[in-house]
């Protein structure tokens, strides 16, 4: 697995490579203006739109550290003025769902738990209606690779917020395990265990995509 | 550094008491004393268009590791042609953006070339009343109309050679040079228009050709029609290193406000739009003296379209009929070119005001969002999309919730450069012409197979 005995110098027996992904989006034909519309296309769209609404808008507002989770829960708030269902829909953690599939049943039945609660909610109009969009996904590599501990740190500190949600976010889906790249290699390419469990701890909703990335290179910096 | 500021203003210095126009005299709202008020000097030429600029003058905006993605994912691309065609060549926001977007695709290795369609004033009329139609504005679509139309893109498509990789048609003047797709090229309909309440026989004429294209581009969800095509999204978007939004010297900022007699030394709140009753600038004025009764400030409008609008000349009266003799509110009616004004402007404000009626996207609150500026604004069109509601900015829906939000933001300067902050970066992800760039080359990577 990993060779010489200080942890900051162990070689990995595979370089982690950076990758970064750069999204195009596409307006799909669902749109919901209430609760009934936004099940109906709950149910109805693209696994994509799904993906992009929870997992991808983390990304778009990387910059917003509270109150921001997804975008169901964004429109619920200021939208549909339905508190208790947007309050519900933030409680989620795209972090959980290791497939499409889990999070699309999480959020219909949230929707259709708060609909049954709450009977005075199906009167409830948007103006603005939800607008479902999909996106396609290019994964683009980057310059940078690391075979140790001090190069990774490196590499992290000059790849961008997207990079990092790729590997951090989005690894979560396309591996289907409730982890993420950056921990997997630590864990077996460099037997960092301990740091790779408190890694996959970081919360994301509590801070933006820089916060993340300096948190990362806080529990690092710590075992370098 | 920023570089040389051309400017418009012609003269800084202390003017002479005869360039001072004593029948414009106000009194101060301190010292009750009467004070002049300056009228600005504004040159009455357009300046020269700078030079282009290339990647590597965004690299310190979007950071290094933004552009290399950029170049990777056109390097799949390369040496491949697009043309793009529209109506015009000046004038107008899809001129503008094209003069940005092509040389940087070009720089890219994506050979881009663009064309302009030809048209006698018949073709025009015809357009201009599609334009209006299919914003929903009554249009009686006679057959003359359509053989007008269908006449002269035909000619433009005789005129025309279509050999390109790629070619991208811009908005309804010329859809029908779609007929001449052939082969293997890929064509892409960008619509720059809201079509979500179109006139429904125009749009009736218009869309079995847009079904022929590949794909349509369209600038908001709401605008978009339901198609058999892949619709993408490609937000409007800024040019960072435009006249309008490059940073600029604090000196020119002051001088911008000595000449327009804004005094940096207290709160500024502005509004940057036309001269027009969608703009709400009578609203405006109403919410600041609702919010004046709390908070000192001063209120700007400034914009144009009072000169070569009638409507426009009217709602500038009626603007400063209800500024009557308020030293506080400054009301600057400029000519198209003050670029350089505008953004003085804006960097000198304490909080940027977007108070329409209607908007299309909106892209003067994005060169607001871009200059870190607390901005407030109506939850119409294209805004919500950039001001999100408490992270972004604040979006209001009334007089009166525009006069609580300068009061609060007013008073809560920490909260409000928060707003800022985040305001500019979600300019930075999602509204740049770099940005813009990369939809592009990903949509025809997409387009072509070249990128997965």
């Amino acid at each position: 697995m990993s060779s010489t005995s200080s942890v900051g110098l162990t070689q990995a027996r595979t370089p982690f490579e950076f990758k970064s992904a750069a999204p195009l989006l596409f307006i799909e034909r669902e749109q919901a203006r209430n609760l009934e519309e936004l099940l109906h296309a709950l149910k109805t769209c693209p696994d994509a739109s799904i993906f992009q609404h929870t997992f991808r808008t983390l990304e778009e507002h990387h910059f917003i550290k509270e109150g921001f989770s997804n975008d169901f829960a964004q429109w619920a708030y200021t939208d549909l003025r339905e508190v208790g269902l947007g309050e519900r829909l933030t409680g989620l953690d795209v972090r959980e769902f290791t497939s499409i599939a889990k999070l699309r049943e999480r959020l219909i039945q949230i929707v259709e738990e708060f609909r049954d609660a709450t009977p005075s909610a199906k009167d409830s109009v948007s103006k603005t209606p939800f607008y479902f969009c999909s996106s396609k996904i290019t994964v683009l590599p980057t310059q940078r690779s690391a075979k140790n501990l001090p190069e990774f740190i490196e590499g992290l500190k000059q790849v961008s917020i997207h990079s990092i949600h790729y590997h951090f976010i989005e690894a979560r889906l396309r591996r289907e395990l409730e982890t993420n790249d950056f921990s997997i290699w630590f864990r077996r390419d460099l037997g960092m265990e301990k740091e790779a469990k408190r890694l996959n701890q970081i919360d994301i909703y509590t801070s933006t995509l820089e916060g993340v990335r300096r948190k990362i290179l806080q529990t690092l910096q710590g075992a370098a | 550094m920023t570089e040389p500021v051309r400017s418009n203003v012609e003269s800084l210095e202390p003017r002479s008491a005869a360039t001072v126009k004593t029948d414009e005299a106000t009194k101060d709202a301190a010292s009750g004393q009467v004070r002049a008020r300056r009228k600005p000097q504004i040159s009455d030429t357009p300046p020269a268009p700078p030079p282009a600029p290339t990647l590597a003058d965004y690299e310190p905006i979007i950071g290094k590791s933004q552009v290399d993605e950029l170049r990777f994912v056109a390097k799949r691309l390369q040496g491949k042609r697009v043309k793009m065609v529209n109506s015009t060549a000046v004038g107008g926001g899809v001129a503008e953006m094209l003069n940005r977007l092509v040389p940087l695709l070009d720089e890219l290795g994506i050979k881009t070339g663009w064309e302009v369609i030809t048209g006698g004033n018949d073709f025009f009329e015809v357009t201009k009343g599609f334009h209006n139609a299919l914003h929903g504005a009554d249009f009686t679509f006679t057959d003359a109309a359509r053989e007008v139309f269908l006449r002269h893109n035909e000619q433009n498509r005789q005129r025309m050679t279509f050999d390109e990789d790629f070619v991208v048609i811009h908005d309804p003047q010329p859809a029908g040079l779609i007929a001449s797709k052939s082969g293997s090229s890929h064509w892409v309909w960008r619509c720059h228009i809201d079509l979500s309440h179109p006139n429904p026989d125009v749009w009736s004429f218009l869309q079995p050709m847009v079904e022929k294209y590949d794909a349509t581009v369209f600038s908001s969800p709401a605008f978009a029609r339901r198609l058999s095509i892949p619709q993408a999204l490609f937000y409007p978007c800024i040019d960072p290193l435009s006249d309008k939004n490059k940073d600029l010297d604090e000196s020119y900022i002051q001088s911008v406000c000595d000449n327009f007699g804004v005094d940096r030394k207290r709160p500024i709140v502005t509004q940057i739009s036309r001269f027009d009753r969608l703009k709400d600038p009578l609203g405006v004025i109403h919410a600041y003296k609702m919010a004046k009764k709390y908070v000192d400030f001063q209120l700007v409008l400034a914009g144009g379209g009072a000169s070569d609008d009638p409507e426009g000349a009217a709602v500038l009266q009626e603007v400063n009929e209800a500024a009557g003799e308020d030293p506080d509110i400054i009301i600057l009616d400029l000519p198209p070119w003050c670029a350089l004004e505008i953004n003085a402007l804006q960097r000198a404000s304490t909080i940027v005001v977007q108070k329409s009626l209607k908007e299309g996207f909106g892209l003067t609150v994005t060169e607001a969002l871009w200059k870190g500026k607390p901005t407030i604004a109506s939850a119409v069109g294209g805004i919500p999309t950039q001001v999100i509601d408490k992270h972004t900015g604040a979006l209001v829906h009334s007089v009166e919730g525009c006069a609580y939000q300068i009061r609060y933001l007013l008073t809560h300067a920490e909260f409000g450069a928060q707003l800022g902050k985040n305001g500019r970066e979600h300019v930075k992800e999602n509204f740049l012409m770099t940005t813009n760039a990369r939809r592009w080359v990903l949509l025809l990577g997409i387009l072509s197979g070249a990128t997965s």
